[in-house]
């Protein structure tokens, strides 16, 4: 695979390390059933046959975080983001 | 050479880039390119990322003076020690990168003034491109510099090399 | 003299370069441009070698690299390669090569006894024979199949030879350098496009060199040379001959294996033999070809039975003749072409049989090589022609396979009888034979609009280019895959002497989808990947099965295309370069000192230092121990992973990070920190220290410290990005040394300009110094329990430092130590490491869990707090010492209760580390125990079958050595 990351072009996949799921969200650890939700945040997955947003990071090149969406059945990758937009370039 | 990594406090990139176009007269660029000031470099590493360099300076006053101009917009840290540096030029310069360096170094994709951070036999490196010499800066981790030099001997030697130390 | 059967004019050899080689020892002669093969069909050789399983006499099938018969062994000594196709090896001065599978001769072969026992050795064979008795299995079975399976031997010594991996990039790949891809790159070239040519053979020209036509009026070669010409002089057009293209990956990844020097004898100096390529190019055109195929009849496997394209090939590029009286068998229009170049060439042609007029070869006759052949006509008659060698033309089958790496599937096409491309993958388009154009003229046209195409895609404007004239010959076919009334084996696959019953006996027992027939049969597998066999077997399977081919499918196509030698794999990449050495600071110091190493993770780090008379490394170990805890030592810790972090929310985000709180710590102190996963394990350990108000230093453990900067920047970009947080690692910025013991304060007075005081720097103190004149830093940290200092000086200064360090502790019997004392005084003082830190257990489990803030949110509080894991019953840390003192402990060892069973429902725990003690005495341990903490004083077995362990030892505190930390203190 090549990821074209937003800082620093195409890549070959070997410079990236996959996370996963992208659309999950730390849950509030103060809320009543964070118990609850955290076990849901960290375990369960959706296994979408198609376009899926997941995190890789950069870490051969500019070590961003990035939040590729990919379809993953044809591998087809429709967007490149950084996962912290911030203020950045 | 003197070298320091500048990241951009969050939220005053855009103070940072004033404080060293004030001071070293370059604007800093917002991708992997580099901005030459006489002999301090910066470039572009990643978002909000830069490594500073200064050929000849003094690595302590250098650093000292890099982050009391930037204090509170970036953080700048000390990596003189950091790194093996090597400059290579030649007409077969191309094909020696070829051998391990993953990124497209054909004139019309990466032309002087362009930065790469990649990897290079497994070795996470800086690739700078001076001119059209064509001449280029790798960086490459201090301690993996012996590894680096095996390779980038191994790739050198069927073209043949020289060696000199700066 | 170059050969009984080479034709006194033509092909396209340098008959001025005569080169003289060996096969099976026996000398013979060829010239410059021949290939093994060309040059043995010059000489005569028919029979070059034995088949897999039968051990039956084969000889040359094809001229390309889809040849399953011609493996020879090559080259000799280091440099012996088996299984090289003598189709595409190029003919240099004196090369050797030898028959396989063959014992005593070729012609004499012992193994030939399994061909008149093969009604016994049909498909499934060895999974019906080798089942029972089970016991049989190991003893006897495994060292028969062994020695009968495999062909050819490898060098058995390290390759002497130079491997390389190499990156390309183009706007446009064109593979394969026949009529259709000469012309996509001429196309795409002249639009000033970036374009790779890549092609197999050491020759442009495809099958234009093999056959007898014309373009645009004139031999065809000279066309070839004149385009070669326009694209050397293109500087974007890049030419790579000798370089097949084998797989096709995603996003316009290619691979590709350029034989650089495996047409000499040994590579130039510095020179590699072979380099493995990673292509990028936005656009391929794929222009392989196309694949003749056979037809399944009575001993179609005989010496001098060859495809019609390779006898073509031979006659027309090579001027050799597959033999004196030529018979040709076809289901197409290329059996007359062959008879028409045969004839041309002043070979005899005996017949050709057409299938299309119901006439068919039942049988050939001949055991070293063909003699005669039965021949039956539509009408049953039947006849006997004599000739030495028969040329068999069964159709094409494109060169599909690069079009289906990606997972597309070929379609069936009636009109050539043949599967052709499906969906293709991004980016590829198909031309020529490849795409089912069977014809010059087509290929011609398709190769030129997929060249213009390609690089319009690409962004270049078109450029004028025209069509050269060329016809179309005659390419029809009608199907015929297998003569009914055979006699003897007619084989489908014959690298892995597959026949029709075979295949019939597959479908019969139930194997008939075409995965299933590939499995049980072999069908397809090996150097050739049934590329000459695979749709024959599966026009006979849908025969069999009474299907149309199309419902049978074919297998999947995966990469190599062709062989590719691991040596062209690794790469640079073997030996000491198989992966990046780290080498810490004081590496040139160590070395002299004569340190033994010991690689952790990438680094290479001193493991003890052995001094003359110590005869084993436990000796070392204790005295460097013992000096370290009554004087002083030494160890390098560079290696942990070392990260400044800095911004007004440094202090907050280390809150998050870790377990415990940070955002207290005062400028100046240090402290030991706990990180956790989200799940609630543990995730590594080190120190935070507080440079300034917004500027922390962390160190990581050496194992973790690339996941742990992975883990830091995701927690910062992904979860809490608007915190001002900077982080960078500085682990190659800095050379740091631990100096431990009672009198490492001593020493380190002599060495920096700091009051040293308990008062001025405490335990876990931190303070920027001058160390020998260099600005450093020192931290008052302890791993061994000792009075300890870490110092860190910039890593240009780190070898002049530790001479230093040295100098100074002369006086006071300072002694370096390595990773084993380290470890032996880490286990004494029970602290946690990596063995501890293994993915499975909690802060609670090691004794840690009063360590987990309750005052705020961090990675893995709410996890940490699931009932399961806060169970009084999970093991937890405690120490470990045998009963009789002289036991030694083994690490993974299990617990179990005193006389309980070694079963898994009794287990209660595991030992995680052990050490000899020095200090104890004794061979110490720490473990995770059920309860542990409850049963100090108690004794349970440490039950190690792996090892033959099984040891009783007592529970203690995981701390044996100075429990009340006076010593931290000096």
């Amino acid at each position: 695979m090549r990821i074209n990351c937003p800082y620093c072009g195409p890549r070959g996949n070997e410079e990236f390390a996959y996370l996963g799921d992208a659309t999950v969200r730390r849950p509030d650890p103060a809320a009543e059933d964070a118990a609850a939700q955290f076990y849901e945040y960290v375990y369960l997955r959706d296994n979408p046959a198609g376009s899926h947003r997941e995190l890789w990071y950069h870490g051969g090149g500019c070590r961003s975080w990035l939040v590729v969406t990919r379809n993953i059945r044809t591998h087809e990758i429709s967007d490149v983001a950084f996962a912290d937009a911030g203020d950045k370039p | 050479m003197a070298a320091a990594s500048v990241i951009a406090r969050r939220g005053k990139a855009d103070a940072c880039a004033a404080a060293i176009t004030a001071h070293y007269g370059v604007t800093l660029p917002t991708g992997p390119r580099r901005a030459a000031s006489g002999d301090v470099v910066f470039a572009g590493v990643g978002p909000w990322r830069w490594i500073a360099t200064a050929e000849g300076a003094d690595a302590a006053e250098f650093v000292a003076q890099l982050r009391e101009r930037l204090v509170f917009v970036a953080a700048v840290t000390d990596q003189s020690d950091a790194r093996l540096v090597v400059r290579l030029r030649g007409p077969r310069v191309r094909d020696v990168l070829a051998k391990g360096v993953p990124v497209d170094l054909h004139p019309r994709a990466f032309k002087a003034g362009d930065v790469a951070t990649t990897l290079v036999a497994h070795i996470g490196v800086q690739i700078d491109m001076l001119d059209d010499g064509p001449t280029y800066l790798i960086a490459a981790p201090r301690s993996m510099a012996g590894s680096f030099w095996s390779w980038l001997t191994a790739s050198a030697a069927e073209f043949g090399y020289d060696v000199s130390r700066s | 003299m170059s050969g009984t059967h080479r034709l006194q004019s033509g092909g396209l050899i340098d008959r001025g370069k005569p080169l003289s080689f060996s096969f099976d020892c026996e000398s013979h002669a060829g010239f410059a441009g021949d290939t093994l093969a060309s040059a043995l069909v010059a000489n005569g050789v028919k029979l070059v070698g034995r088949s897999f399983k039968y051990h039956r006499p084969r000889g040359i099938f094809t001229a390309g690299s889809e040849e399953p018969n011609a493996l020879v062994e090559l080259r000799g000594g280091v440099r012996r390669e088996p299984n090289t196709r003598a189709t595409v090896t190029e003919l240099y001065d004196g090369l050797i090569a030898a028959s396989q599978n063959r014992w005593p001769s070729l012609r004499h072969d012992i193994g030939a006894v399994n061909d008149r026992l093969s009604r016994f050795l049909v498909a499934g064979f060895y999974y019906k024979t080798f089942m029972w008795p089970a016991k049989f299995w190991e003893l006897l079975y495994e060292p028969l199949i062994r020695r009968a399976a495999g062909l050819g031997r490898a060098a058995g010594a390290e390759d002497p030879d130079i491997y390389e991996k190499a990156f390309a990039h183009c706007d446009v790949l064109v593979i394969g350098a026949g009529p259709a891809g000469l012309m996509a790159t001429l196309a795409a070239g002249r639009t000033g496009a970036r374009v790779i040519l890549a092609d197999e053979d050491f020759r442009l020209g495809g099958r234009l060199l093999a056959e007898r036509c014309e373009i645009g009026g004139r031999p065809a070669v000279d066309w070839v040379a004149e385009i070669e010409a326009e694209l050397a002089a293109m500087p974007d057009v890049r030419i790579m001959r000798r370089t097949a293209v084998t797989g096709v990956y995603d996003h316009g990844q290619y691979s590709a294996i350029e034989r650089v020097n495996d047409h000499v004898a040994t590579p130039p100096e510095h020179e590699p033999r072979q380099r493995s390529w990673k292509i990028v190019a936005k656009r391929a055109v794929l222009a392989a070809g196309a694949h003749e195929r056979a037809i399944a009849f009575g001993n179609n496997d005989r010496p001098g039975v060859m495809l019609a394209g390779a006898a073509r090939t031979y006659v027309n590029r090579f001027a050799a003749a597959p033999g004196r009286r030529l018979a040709v068998f076809t289901n197409n229009d290329d059996g007359p072409r062959t008879a028409a170049d045969a004839r041309e060439a002043g070979i005899e042609v005996a017949a050709v049989i057409d299938s299309r007029t119901g006439a068919r070869v039942t049988r050939v006759r001949g055991r070293h090589g063909v003699r005669l052949i039965d021949v039956a006509d539509a009408d049953g008659r039947t006849s006997t022609i004599e000739c030495d060698a028969l040329a068999v033309s069964g159709g094409w089958n494109p060169a599909v396979h690069l079009t289906c790496h990606l997972g597309g599937k070929p379609v069936w096409n009636d009109e050539i009888a043949a599967f052709v491309p499906g969906a293709l993958p991004p980016g590829m388009t198909v031309a020529g034979a490849a795409a089912g154009a069977l014809t010059l003229a087509r290929c011609l046209g398709g190769g030129m609009t997929a060249g213009v195409t390609a690089a319009a895609a690409c962004g270049f404007a078109i450029a004028a280019i025209t069509q050269p004239r060329a016809d179309d010959e005659g390419a029809a076919v009608t199907a015929m895959w297998h003569v009914k009334d055979s006699r003897g084996k007619a084989f489908v696959d014959l690298q892995n002497d597959v026949t029709t019953k075979d295949v019939a006996l597959a479908t019969q027992e139930g194997f008939g989808s075409v995965e299933h027939l590939k499995r049980y049969t072999t069908l397809g597998m090996a150097t050739d990947q049934g590329k000459t066999a695979n749709v024959l077997g599966l026009a006979i399977l849908a025969q069999a099965s009474a299907r149309a081919i199309p419902q049978v499918g074919t297998t999947t196509y995966r990469p190599p295309y062709v062989p590719v030698s691991f040596g062209a794999m690794a790469g640079h990449h073997r030996g000491r370069d198989f992966r990046p050495t780290r080498l810490p600071p004081s590496h040139a110091w160590a070395t002299e000192q004569g340190a033994v190493f010991v690689e952790a993770g990438a680094w290479l780090r001193a493991q003890y230092y052995p001094r003359a008379g110590e005869a084993d490394w436990l000796k070392t170990v204790n005295r460097e121990v013992a000096a370290t805890r009554a004087h002083v030592g030494v160890c390098d810790v560079s290696t942990l992973g070392k990260i400044e972090i800095e911004g007004a929310n440094a202090g907050v985000f280390l809150d998050r990070v870790y377990a415990n709180t940070f955002s207290t710590l005062p400028v100046g102190k240090a402290r030991y920190g706990l990180m956790l996963r989200e799940d609630g394990f543990v995730m590594d350990d080190g120190t935070a220290s507080r440079l300034a108000p917004e500027r922390f230093f962390m160190t990581t453990t050496t194992a973790q410290a690339v996941r742990v900067m992975q883990h830091l920047e995701f927690c910062h970009q992904v979860l809490w990005p608007a915190l001002d947080v900077q982080m960078v690692s500085v682990s190659e910025q800095w050379a740091q040394f631990s100096i431990a013991g009672p009198r490492s304060r001593d020493v380190l007075a002599k060495l920096v300009d700091a009051d040293l005081g308990d008062a001025a720097f405490p335990h876990l103190g931190c303070r920027e110094v001058t160390a020998c004149g260099v600005a450093a830093r020192l931290f008052r940290l302890s791993f061994s329990g000792e009075l300890a200092y870490e110092l860190a000086v910039p890593a240009r200064h780190g070898d002049a430092t530790i001479r230093a360090i040295m100098a100074a502790g002369a006086e006071f019997g300072i002694t370096p130590y390595g990773t084993e004392a380290l470890g032996v005084m880490r286990i004494e003082k029970g602290h946690v490491a990596g063995n501890e830190i293994n993915g499975q257990l909690t802060a609670r489990d090691l004794g840690l869990g009063r360590m987990m803030s309750t005052k705020k949110d961090f990675v893995g509080r709410v996890m940490a707090q699931r009932p399961a894991l806060l169970d009084p019953e999970r093991p937890a840390l405690v120490g470990f010492k045998p009963v009789d003192g002289a036991r030694r402990l083994r690490a993974g060892a299990h617990f179990l209760k005193i006389g309980a069973g070694a079963t898994a429902e009794n287990d209660e725990g595991y030992m995680t580390s052990v050490a000899y003690s020095p200090m104890v005495k004794s061979w110490i341990g720490l473990g995770v125990l059920r309860r542990g903490p409850e049963r100090i004083g108690e004794r349970v077995r440490a039950y190690d079958p792996v090892r033959n362990g099984d040891v009783e030892v007592e529970v203690t505190s995981p701390i044996f050595v100075d429990p009340e930390g006076a010593r931290l203190h000096g």
